[in-house]
């Protein structure tokens, strides 16, 4: 019954649950679903050819991320600086309402979120990157794939690549000065620092005043706005909301303190995973 | 109500203290008006208007035209489809016309009507969901001036409120230039109009005067009736 | 055809100008410019819909956003998304389904705060087609600086200081409430806090300039 309910009037099957303040999956308002990461290395599980990857599951939500590392000449204007292009694919097997071909107008909007996100937090020093100054400079591309889309991709795309960065680590190259030669020395790897973690907590409204913290793909249709916020921890690094219903300043003030939350959770998730090769996030509530 | 007539109001705006009639407690909203909860907003900008006893609308300055039953159009026929004539009259959609909704026609007796051709039709079904549709015939099955027209003039585009200007019995601009020289003249309320005078001359500058008429007093519209009559006959 | 100009000055806020109706074959038009930045908008609907964007029950609101030079990139998109999302909530799509209202942006000039200048060049062109709208919208772009200083943007004295971060916040008139948010760089929440309540103040401004352009554009066909 409830399945026909839910496929029928899906609008009313939420309004039932969430008048009792819970969710048709279990979940309470504010609640994230469980978390599942891998970080990999290189003799870790997720891809061990790339310079650094992640896999994250946000409930059914599946996005992997790679890092690799190329060297390429910098910018005239900008002699010290690397490149950190990240690049987000929505691939026809994450759903079925993404076709194969060009990159999906979404899929160009989270991509350019996610680098907005790079470039707002500033957590990786892209002077780091520098090899020689003027000549050599390390390009990262980080490729996010999403693999099963079951809403809220960005948290999980922000989570996947903070993650994979944290990991990352690049051999040392040394460039001579006078014959202009490269020499990689694959053995000394040097750790990618980060200046800060940026995390992202999306909440969906539904019915103009409910807030759903991440939301599921159903959930996301079925609602009339979204928020995203990033933080760092003290700062907030990147704050969206593009249209939808209107939010009251009490309403953005809780989305700002539950990504606030979010990150302290998910900075723990990554310090466990960074020990252990796969690690849950499950809420206390929660009993699964 | 004085406080209300003619007031400029934009999307969102709250209207308040609404005339109730006297006898059903009720208040009519035209177009532009909705209602949320108990209140009533405007939802288009424009000019409130009022009659009595209690009907408001919003007068609104726009281009497209959104089709309301009833009203006559002139749509131009891009395609013949089996049965039914294809008729764009200027909306989201474009509307069927069949060839049974002519004067005097039946199955045997098929209208002539050629892709390209214009028709001077009545909205019979309009409805946000469902496709618009155009008949050439008033319910006694007569034509009363509308159908195919291709006699020569002048068809174009104006704004929905000049239309709506023309049509209003207290503008002069059509007894004026009738007055001067005698023309045929159709008036689609999707804003489009087409025009004929006794020679090609005559055909543009009355077009000319239409389009002209737009943000003109009655006055004005009089003496610019008068000028374009003495500069057709060559005084000026 | 008819042009209508009108300009504003306003204590907090650089010069606003707008000409509405500016384009003959649109439905609507509006360029405004705020400051240095101006954005040239047009809109058409509801008109006839791709069959892969129909939707059944609403009209599908498109928007464009043409660069100055150049083919539209990622951050056009990223634009596009924000305006098309605003204003899906804000024209009154149920009453025109299986259409589209398209909107078309064109930037002339951008010395800042182009996103909210599309976005009330938008609104203005909405206004002058008389689409159907629940409520005006009105965005205005602050300025965070190192040392915590929020100017508005255009400034009309830049300050010396290096931004360290900016907010484009979206209004409607209704209840001021906010419609949406962008930002760049870090800021904290009381600087959030405090940058909503300056451009709260700021848009009133612009809601008022909207009223003073149609009132100067409708008096005319009374």
């Amino acid at each position: 019954m409830a399945d026909e309910v839910r496929t029928a009037q899906p609008k009313e099957f939420y309004r039932k649950y969430l008048e009792q303040g819970v969710r048709p999956d279990n979940r309470e308002l504010g609640e994230f679903r469980p978390t599942v990461l891998d970080i990999g290395s290189k003799n870790g599980s997720c891809i061990s050819t790339a310079e650094g990857s992640a896999l994250i599951r946000l409930g059914n939500t599946i996005v992997i991320c790679g890092i690799k590392g190329e060297l390429a000449e910098p910018k005239t204007e900008t002699p010290t600086e690397g490149y950190l292009v990240p690049n987000v694919e929505l691939s026809a097997v994450c759903s079925p309402q993404f076709r194969p071909g060009p990159p999906s107008e979404q899929a160009q909007v989270l991509s350019q979120f996610v680098a907005n996100v790079l470039k707002n937090s500033q957590c990786v020093e892209l002077e780091d990157l520098c090899i020689a100054p003027g000549k050599m400079v390390w390009v990262l591309y980080a490729d996010l794939i999403c693999l099963d889309y079951d809403g809220n991709v960005a948290d999980a795309c922000v989570l996947a690549l903070t993650a994979a960065l944290s990991n990352t680590s690049l051999p040392v190259v040394r460039v001579d000065e006078e014959t202009g030669k490269t020499e990689t020395d694959f053995k000394e790897e040097k750790k990618i620092q980060l200046t800060c973690t940026p995390i992202s907590a999306t909440s969906a409204i539904f019915e103009d005043n409910v807030l759903l913290v991440d939301p599921t793909r159903q959930e996301e249709e079925l609602s009339t706005g979204l928020v995203t916020v990033v933080t760092d921890g003290k700062n907030i690094c990147s704050l969206e909301k593009p249209g939808g219903s209107p939010l009251k300043d009490q309403q953005m003030r809780l989305c700002i303190e539950r990504a606030f939350q979010r990150h302290t959770e998910a900075c723990n998730l990554i310090t466990q995973s960074q020990g252990s090769t796969l690690s849950t996030l499950t809420s206390p509530l929660v009993d699964r | 109500m004085a406080a209300h007539m003619d007031r400029i109001v934009l999307p969102g705006d709250k209207i308040s203290d609404l005339k109730e009639s006297e006898t059903s407690k009720k208040v009519v909203l035209g177009p532009g008006l909705r209602t949320e909860t108990e209140d009533v907003y405007a939802c288009k900008p424009g000019v409130l208007k009022f009659k009595e006893p209690n009907v408001y609308w919003i007068d609104t300055h726009q281009k497209r035209y959104v089709p309301v039953k009833g009203e006559h159009v002139i749509g131009i026929v891009t395609q013949k489809a089996g049965d039914i004539f294809r008729v764009d009259i200027g909306g989201s959609d474009q509307a069927s016309l069949s060839y049974l909704s002519f004067e005097g026609s039946t199955k045997r007796n098929r209208p002539d009507v050629k892709v390209g051709d214009i028709v001077y039709s009545r909205l019979l079904v309009a409805n946000k969901d469902m496709e618009p549709e155009v008949v050439c015939i008033d319910s006694h099955g007569r034509s009363s001036g509308m159908g195919v027209i291709r006699s020569g003039g002048f068809l174009f585009k104006t704004s929905l409120n000049l239309v709506r200007k023309m049509c209003n019995p207290q503008c002069v601009l059509m007894k004026s230039l009738g007055n001067k020289f005698p023309f045929e003249v159709m008036v689609g309320m999707n804003g489009r109009i087409w025009v004929k005078g006794r020679t090609n001359k005559e055909t543009v500058a009355l077009a000319n005067a239409v389009c002209a008429a737009e943000h003109m007093t009655n006055p004005q519209i009089k003496a610019m009736c008068h000028r374009l009559a003495d500069a057709l006959a060559g005084f000026e | 055809m008819e042009v209508m100009e009108t300009s504003t000055n306003s204590p907090c806020l650089a010069a606003l100008t707008c000409v509405l109706g500016d384009l003959s074959q649109a439905d609507g038009s509006a360029s405004f410019t705020h400051g240095n930045t101006s954005v040239l908008a047009a809109t058409y609907g509801p008109c006839e819909v791709r069959m892969s964007k129909e939707i059944l029950d609403q009209a599908t609101v498109e928007v464009v956003c043409k660069p100055r030079v150049g083919l539209p990139n990622c951050a056009d998109k990223y634009r596009e998304r924000h305006i098309r999302d605003l204003f899906q909530a804000t024209i009154l799509v149920n009453l025109h389904p299986r259409s589209s209202v398209m909107i078309v942006l064109q930037e002339r000039q951008d010395d800042g705060g182009l996103l909210a200048t599309s976005i009330n060049a938008a609104c203005l062109a909405l206004l002058d087609a008389g689409v159907s709208m629940k409520f005006l919208v009105a965005a205005v772009t602050a300025l965070i600086d190192k040392d915590g200083n929020i100017n508005l943007v255009p400034e009309e004295k830049p300050s010396d200081v290096e931004a360290s971060a900016s907010l484009t916040i979206v209004f409607n008139e209704k209840d001021l409430q906010v419609m949406g948010v962008t930002s760049s760089g870090k800021f904290s929440q009381e600087q959030y806090d405090r940058s909503v309540s300056l451009c709260r103040k700021a848009t009133e401004h612009v809601f008022k300039f909207y009223r003073e352009s149609m009132e100067r554009k409708l008096s005319k066909s009374v």
